[in-house]
């Protein structure tokens, strides 16, 4: 794709979503008013503007990236405003926020190279520590940034700014920095690990004490997710690591090690927390659990059938019935209103940039580009595929959101800061 | 390292294949199972969640309005003021069970338009609205109301139109139903009690069921008697105590048996007034059932009516009784194989009334839309002339001393010189069944209709319509007059 061609896909990305929210108006309201007009406004700025950015400031990065990621903003954005318009222009202003930040990063970058982030590996890994402690900051004292907890799940922190307050979800931020740290760590220390192994069976393990630091870090991490009962990200994070150690080492002991730790961590969670029994109850026979644990899984599946091969169409199907529908079911939601066609779009489109994404890992020269680059598509791909997942029961629930599509503005703000490392890698390793 | 990358690569795209399969299997070959689960709301959610149109008389009573669900503010109740004064009518909505009546008739009309998503956008697009229409219909709410009282619960029906157009001013069925209870979610049991029910309250019986309409189709053959030039109100008839029906052995007798006048003679006009069983059979013969047929049928008889629903054919078997007459006699005073229903019979005195001119009888006067413009007006339709204007003339003077001196005396009303007549039909039934037909006033009229009792143990075997049904005109008469001075 030219970068002309991406401009104008990027356009009709944007007339997508004005085109989404013209019809649900219809639907529900039968006017047209200034929503159209403002979605396709803000949609060409946010997407715009990073298309500008990555044309100013990585001139030779990727242009199969952008236009993917503003078509399934723009197709998520239409389902969250047939769901809730309140929070529709509520995410409108967050993809600002999230293109004005990818811009940044994009910027900053370029004054540097990505090796900026190599050097402060172990600031970043503080930083995303903190941010990763943040939510559990008291919830009722007098300093202005206080935790928050939502859903039994502490992941929230609220920032008082005069009368009105922001929520954020740092994690969201920390999970770039994370992948950042492991990936600068790995690159630092890749002919260690690949040349002491010890095979075990068929599969290779390295020297333990190699791992030592990292398995303390990442440790901490899982274990602050778990304390504040975010299981979905926890496992994205685990899984990322053990596919970046794999990726780094092609030591199928660690796919083998992770693999069985995850199930050690599931039994375990499935015996010490009732929550998570209710989810597996619920994945595994939602139509007997429909009344309880099986309601939401019940409720998305109905959606997908209702949907069928077209879609009852914008604004005329009925996912609010979907608890949550506009965060972790916006899958379903496409599938009742978009039909077939609106989800293998979807999937469609995040193969297309989870390839692109690790096109430019498999091209890279630079060992911790590489590494990052593959980092930062397997925690694109492992979340999609988790919560995809487990809408459509392959996986149990996790709970967490659907990158792009999704209604969340740390998600997005941070999503869009991955794609915006994506680009800058692609620049710099581009001849 | 680009080892490692190439196959998790793989895996990663097998795991989307994996999304893909699934995703097929649940949109494409689970479908229909998830979209039918007793569980899943959606589909009757769908219909229910819909606005629909107004419907309203023309003095502005809403007889069907969608109005918001305190519960859900997506969607919309259809509600039904009037209860059951309506239910015949307008029918119902219900999201089990479908529409009914005009709610089915209109139902392209009522529903919103908001889900023809592509050409809607053009349609907003080129400043169209979308939102439900309306109908306005033709039915008086007081004169339904009232008709529905004067019922009482007993079985039977009641049609009034306006004989200039043809505008039904009043088609009640009775016992009704409330339709609100079937647009919830308790309509399958609702509409089960109801089917149950032994006064079967779902039954038409104004436009959807025929009944043999006994003496008022005297009115029929004397008119094509005077038509024809077969007889006049003055012509002298035989006034025997029975009537030997040819080529049989049955006999037609008299209410109450004995002769109708002196036992010598009796005109045509008295034989009407006094509802004389034995001219009429005498007079269908001479008449000739080709020339009672070409009444009938332009009466309304043998057709289907343009309607908004389909109504039986009112039966007068003209081939068959050619070569028949003693079924012929029989069939002069509306029995044997004659059916037709209330709404039939209201157009017959309708058709005297106007001059002989016949209007096709409707409910609906126009469309308009959210903003009241009105999108298409019904004119009234004319099926042309069933008798002269001068045998009109005769026959509804004839039908004025039926109420006077005659058998329709309880239709009489102070002050309104109205015309009758009276029927008693047995049908096929045990039981007798009370009718009459009429209009007023004579010299104007505005108002021509019949009514019906469905004959049982309740009324007894000594019904008759001058003492049933003829009250009951009376009410409506007077109600309808005063109303319009």
């Amino acid at each position: 794709m030219t970068r002309q061609t991406e401009g104008a896909t990027i356009i009709a990305a944007s007339v997508l979503a004005a085109f989404g929210v013209t019809l649900v108006n219809l639907a529900t309201g039968g006017t047209l008013d200034a929503q159209s007009g403002l979605t396709f406004l803000i949609f060409v700025i946010a997407f715009g503007g990073i298309y500008l950015a990555a044309r100013t400031w990585a001139p030779r990065s990727s242009s199969l990236l952008i236009a993917p990621v503003a078509a399934l903003a723009a197709i998520g954005f239409l389902e969250i405003y047939r769901l809730d318009p309140a929070r529709a222009a509520l995410q409108r202003w967050w993809l600002l926020i999230g293109a004005a930040a990818a811009a940044i990063v994009l910027w900053l970058l370029s004054k540097g190279t990505t090796e900026v982030l190599r050097r402060y590996r172990y600031i970043i890994l503080l930083v995303s520590m903190i941010f990763l402690l943040l939510p559990n900051l008291p919830q009722d004292w007098a300093f202005p940034l206080r935790g928050l907890e939502v859903n039994g799940s502490r992941l929230w922190i609220v920032l008082d700014v005069e009368i009105t307050s922001l929520q954020f979800q740092p994690a969201e931020l920390a999970k770039l920095g994370l992948v950042i740290f492991v990936a600068a760590y790995l690159a630092d220390h890749q002919h260690a690990l690949r040349q002491a192994h010890r095979k075990v069976g068929p599969f290779q393990f390295p020297e333990p004490r190699q791992l030592v630091p990292l398995l303390f870090a990442w440790g901490l991490s899982v274990v602050i997710l778990i304390s504040q009962r975010d299981l979905g990200a926890s496992l994205l994070l685990f899984a990322s690591f053990v596919l970046l150690l794999y990726a780094t080492t092609g030591a199928t002991g660690y796919l083998v090690t992770g693999g069985f730790l995850t199930v050690l961590a599931g039994v375990a969670g499935y015996y010490a927390f009732d929550h998570v029994q209710r989810r597996v109850a619920g994945w595994l026979q939602p139509f007997e659990h429909f009344e309880d644990a099986g309601y939401q899984i019940s409720q998305g599946l109905f959606a997908l059938g209702s949907g069928s091969l077209t879609g009852a169409g914008p604004g005329l199907g009925r996912p609010d019935l979907i608890p949550n529908a506009e965060t972790d079911f916006i899958f379903a939601a496409v599938g009742e209103e978009l039909g077939f066609a609106g989800t293998i779009a979807v999937l469609a489109l995040y193969a297309l940039v989870i390839a692109v994404g690790l096109g430019i890992a498999f091209r890279s020269r630079d060992t911790f580009r590489k590494l990052l680059a593959a980092g930062l598509s397997f925690v694109l791909g492992v979340q999609t595929f988790l919560i995809i997942g487990g809408v459509l029961r392959l996986v149990p629930l996790t709970g967490i959101t659907l990158p792009f599509m999704s209604y969340g503005g740390s998600a997005l703000v941070g999503n869009l800061v991955l794609i915006a490392l994506l680009l800058r890698i692609s620049h710099e390793e581009a001849k | 390292m680009n080892g490692p990358i190439r196959r998790l690569a793989l895996g990663m795209f097998t795991a989307i294949f994996a999304l893909l399969g699934a995703v097929t299997w649940y949109q494409m070959v689970r479908a229909d199972d998830l979209k039918n689960d007793p569980r899943n709301a959606r589909p009757a959610l769908s219909e229910r969640g819909k606005e629909r149109g107004l419907i309203v008389t023309a003095e502005g009573d809403i007889l069907a309005e969608s109005v918001s669900d305190p519960d859900d503010p997506r969607n919309f109740i259809r509600t039904y003021p009037g209860g059951p004064l309506f239910a015949h009518t307008v029918g119902y909505s219900s999201f089990i069970l479908g529409n009914t009546n005009l709610e089915a008739a209109y139902s392209n009309e009522l529903r919103s338009r908001r889900d023809l998503t592509i050409s809607d956008l053009v349609a907003v697009i080129l400043g169209r609205d979308l939102r439900p229409r309306s109908i306005e219909v033709t039915l008086d709410a007081d004169l339904q109301a009232a008709a529905y009282a004067a019922l009482g619960g007993r079985r039977g029906a009641v049609v009034a139109l306006d004989p200039r157009t043809g505008a039904i001013l009043t088609s009640i069925s009775s016992p009704s139903y409330n339709p609100e209870p079937l647009t919830g979610d308790d309509a399958d049991a609702v509409w089960n009690a109801l089917l149950v029910d032994p006064l079967s309250p779902l039954s038409d019986r104004a436009t959807r069921e025929l009944y043999a309409p006994g003496s008022t189709f005297k009115t029929v053959v004397s008119a094509t008697a005077i038509d024809t030039g077969t007889a006049g109100p003055e012509t002298e008839f035989p006034d025997p105590v029975e009537f030997q029906l040819p080529g049989s052995t049955a006999t037609i007798s008299n209410f109450g048996g004995g002769d109708c006048n002196d036992g010598v003679s009796i005109t045509l006009l008295r034989a009407l007034v006094v509802s004389c069983n034995t001219t009429f059979a005498d007079l269908a013969i001479r008449v000739g059932a080709a020339d009672l047929g070409i009444t009938a049928d332009a009466l309304g008889f043998n057709t289907d009516l343009d309607f908004d629903w389909t109504i039986p054919q009112a039966i007068f078997p003209t081939n068959a009784l050619e070569n028949d007459p003693a079924a012929l006699g029989q069939s002069g005073i509306g029995e044997r194989d004659v059916r037709a229903t209330p709404l039939h019979m209201a157009m017959v005195a309708a058709a005297v009334a106007n001059g002989g001119e016949v209007f096709s009888p409707y409910l609906v006067t126009r469309i308009f839309d959210a903003d009241g413009i009105t999108i298409e007006s019904f004119q009234p339709l004319s099926l042309g002339g069933a008798m002269t204007t001068t045998t009109a003339s005769i026959v509804g003077q004839m039908m004025e001393r039926v109420v006077t001196e005659g058998t329709g005396r309880s239709a009489a009303v102070p002050g309104i010189r109205v015309a009758g007549k009276t029927g008693t039909s047995q049908g096929s039934g045990e039981f007798p069944n009370p009718w009459f037909i009429g209009f007023a006033p004579i010299e104007n009229p505005t108002i021509a209709l019949a009514v019906f009792l469905e004959g049982g143990p309740e009324l007894g075997e000594s019904a008759t319509g001058g003492a049933l049904a003829a009250p009951i005109a009376a009410d409506l008469f007077q109600l309808w007059l005063q109303g319009e001075q």
